[in-house]
């Protein structure tokens, strides 16, 4: 059971010098008109408390664009894990504590990635209520309430927030205890439950995900997937944007002396045509039409892979990233869910 | 304080020597400073790394691994290339060994036929060289391996050797004779698939098979008509590997990692998604 508390609003800038008083706070910034970014900010009025998906989702800060792995000079190598640096994530979504959850559970997994863990393990993560816009389904995945991931959550009870301290780092935190947290009473847990309540009712794309992993592959063939690929441009914008996209590439960039260099990471995308090569030039997904059912199977079926894990939280990120208007999951599922429907009403016929 | 080292800090090991064999392929002798490759089994593989070029997964490929390794590798791209201009005492750096090899467990006292289609000797010889290390451990066995054109036979003096033992029975064919005549086997031309048809393999038998990704399809039929159970054929899958690990999701198999599950799967496990066996040229 979390421990719980509340704060008003109006000390919103004692928490936030809590926040700074672990490390540096990073927060959803407004960038443009329409986008958000995960950023460091130096005071509460930079934050953008409104923000429901940034651009990127919250992974960037562990599992960076690129980074460097190793370095060598001669035969030296040198590891580049780097070291812990504490840093605070604040405004994290359910959808995206959910993803986090999935890439925490990616990169701990067989041998450990250290340079995810060292930065992760270093974060205070703050979570954040939100209300839905019209592509958030996070309610059809199952993702949206905190479950994990967190170490604090707020949610925005009107006046005040009500907190909630899931780990020793956030408990920590509030050792003392600052005089701008209060204690909470029946009327505050009321409130709580009816926010929760009332934004389960604000979800207007829903659809039933219990029976995904039958759709998917009873599915299999159904004229959809042919449709879209041929829409599909293979920009692989999907999945950078994606909070549980996890594949990468690695390359050697050598300087110009040609005795050292480094080893480096990058996000590459199961969109891409090379993606599934092998030597001979073969190909197990050669087209577009594979490489989007691989990629919606991965996200909604699970595959039954060894995590289990159907790797989408409904954040609605590549809906609206899509250049082809293909990522349209609800639409897509929905469509597939149909098939299935008239399928079973012609064998009854 | 650090918590983790990063897995990819490769370990440091020295060329010893670098045989020419057929064709494009080179067999690599490969030292190790510490003991940490000793534990390798067949069909697991290693990440070879050639600082500024890239890495590979090269199959281990003899049977017993102590403080060196043997390497045979195929020239088709940029880090295999890098490796051939290397010379006897060059660096280069490995990781692993990675996956789960052929199922050796699995395999004790039970009739194994063992196929390879052209590199794909590559782990198969470190099964071969595994099992008669141990051979009072199993039963019948038999060898097959084919190759596009007989110049292309790899480890000639080995089977030669492997020709004149009784207690193995080994199959070699190639599509073409190009070049040199094959060892003296009874069927020189033919394909893998015409030596499986040959051969005395029935349902007791366990296969373990590794070659081009467009052979398994046709000896997986071929293996079902000889009525071998879908659990009793383990296959050794290529990907384009990139870390090793379960994480850069390069080697995803029908929801599995190759590199960490795999390579080497039977067939019953694959669920027979469509990307797992079938693979087209583009
Ligand atoms: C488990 C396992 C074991 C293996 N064992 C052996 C072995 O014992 N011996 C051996 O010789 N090989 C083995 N291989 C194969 C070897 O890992 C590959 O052939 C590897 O690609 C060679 O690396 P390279 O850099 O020389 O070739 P690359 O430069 O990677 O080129 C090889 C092929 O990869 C494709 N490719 C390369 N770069 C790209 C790109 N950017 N986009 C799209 N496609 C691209 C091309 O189709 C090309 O034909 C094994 C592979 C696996 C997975
Ligand atoms: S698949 Fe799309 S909606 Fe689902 S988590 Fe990824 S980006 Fe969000
Ligand atoms: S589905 Fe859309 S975003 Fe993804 S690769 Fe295709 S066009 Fe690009
Ligand atoms: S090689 Fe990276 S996940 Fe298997």
């Amino acid at each position: 059971m979390d421990i719980c508390y509340k704060f008003s609003k109006e000390s919103f800038l004692d928490f936030f010098k809590l926040m700074q008083s672990f490390g540096q706070v990073h927060a959803p910034v407004r960038v443009s008109e329409q986008s958000f970014s995960f950023r460091p900010v130096e005071k509460p009025e930079q934050i953008a408390f409104e923000a429901l998906r940034t651009i990127l989702p919250p992974k960037k800060m562990f599992f960076p664009q690129r980074e460097t792995l190793i370095s060598y000079s001669g035969k030296e190598v040198k590891d580049h894990t780097p070291e812990p640096l504490a840093q605070v994530l604040f405004g994290v979504h359910p959808c995206d504590l959910a993803g986090l959850g999935i890439m925490d559970n990616i990169f701990s997994a067989g041998p450990p990635d250290s340079h995810y863990l060292a930065r992760r393990q270093a974060t205070l993560v703050v979570g954040l209520s939100c209300m839905p816009d019209k592509h958030c389904f996070c309610n059809s995945m199952g993702t949206d309430f905190p479950h994990s991931a967190y170490d604090i959550f707020l949610t925005d009870i009107g006046e005040d927030y009500y907190l909630q301290i899931a780990t020793t780092l956030g408990e920590k935190l509030f050792d003392p205890k600052p005089d701008f947290i209060k204690t909470i009473d029946d009327q505050d847990n009321q409130s709580y439950k009816d926010f929760w309540t009332n934004r389960d009712k604000a979800f207007t794309s829903n659809f039933k995900s219990d029976n995904l992993k039958q759709i998917f592959d009873l599915e299999k063939d159904n004229p959809v997937w042919e449709e879209l690929g041929k829409r599909c441009l293979s920009c692989g914008n999907c999945t950078p944007v994606c909070p549980t996209c996890y594949c990468f590439d690695v390359i050697d960039v050598a300087s110009l002396d040609g005795n050292s260099g480094s080893r480096e990471r990058e996000w590459d995308s199961c969109q891409f045509t090379g993606f599934a090569k092998v030597s001979g030039d073969f190909n197990f997904r050669p087209g577009p039409v594979d490489r989007l059912k691989f990629w919606y199977r991965h996200k909604l079926h699970g595959f039954d892979d060894s995590y289990g894990l159907k790797t989408c939280v409904g954040c609605g990120r590549c809906t609206v990233s899509c250049p082809a208007d293909i990522d349209d999951i609800v639409g897509v599922v929905l469509r597939l869910q149909a098939s299935q429907n008239e399928s079973k009403k012609d064998e009854s016929a | 304080m650090k918590a983790l080292n990063s897995g990819f800090v490769p370990i440091k090991g020295t060329l010893r020597s670098i045989v020419p064999m057929a064709q494009d392929n080179y067999l690599f002798q490969i030292s190790v400073e510490d003991g940490s490759l000793s534990g390798c089994q067949p069909g697991q593989f290693i990440m070879l790394w050639i600082p500024g070029v890239g890495e590979a997964a090269i199959s281990v490929c003899s049977g017993q691994v102590d403080g060196t390794l043997e390497l045979c590798v195929r020239k088709v791209g940029r880090v295999t290339s890098a490796l051939f201009q290397l010379e006897e005492g060059s660096f280069v750096g490995l990781r692993g060994p990675f996956g789960h090899g052929f199922p050796l467990d699995e395999y004790k006292g039970k009739d194994l036929c063992l196929i390879a289609g052209g590199l794909g000797v590559a782990p198969i010889r470190s099964l071969w060289q595994y099992v008669l290390a141990h051979r009072e451990n199993y039963g019948k066995i038999i060898l097959i391996y084919g190759m596009r054109h007989s110049i292309d036979l790899l480890f000639r003096q080995e089977l030669r050797v492997l020709l004149r033992r009784h207690d193995i029975d080994v199959y070699i064919a190639a599509e073409e004779i190009v070049g040199p005549d094959l060892p003296p086997v009874p069927e020189q031309l033919g394909r893998v698939t015409d030596m499986i048809k040959l051969a005395p393999i029935d349902q007791n038998f366990q296969v373990a098979v590794c070659g081009p990704p467009v052979m398994y399809q046709y000896v997986i039929e071929e293996l079902l008509a000889k009525n071998v159970r879908q659990s009793d054929i383990w296959l050794s899958l290529e990907r384009h590997m990139k870390c090793g690990m379960g994480k850069c999701g390069h080697c995803f198999v029908g929801g599995k990692f190759a590199c960490q599950e795999g390579p080497v799967f039977s067939l019953l496990e694959l669920n027979l998604l469509p990307e797992v066996i079938e693979c087209h040229r583009k």
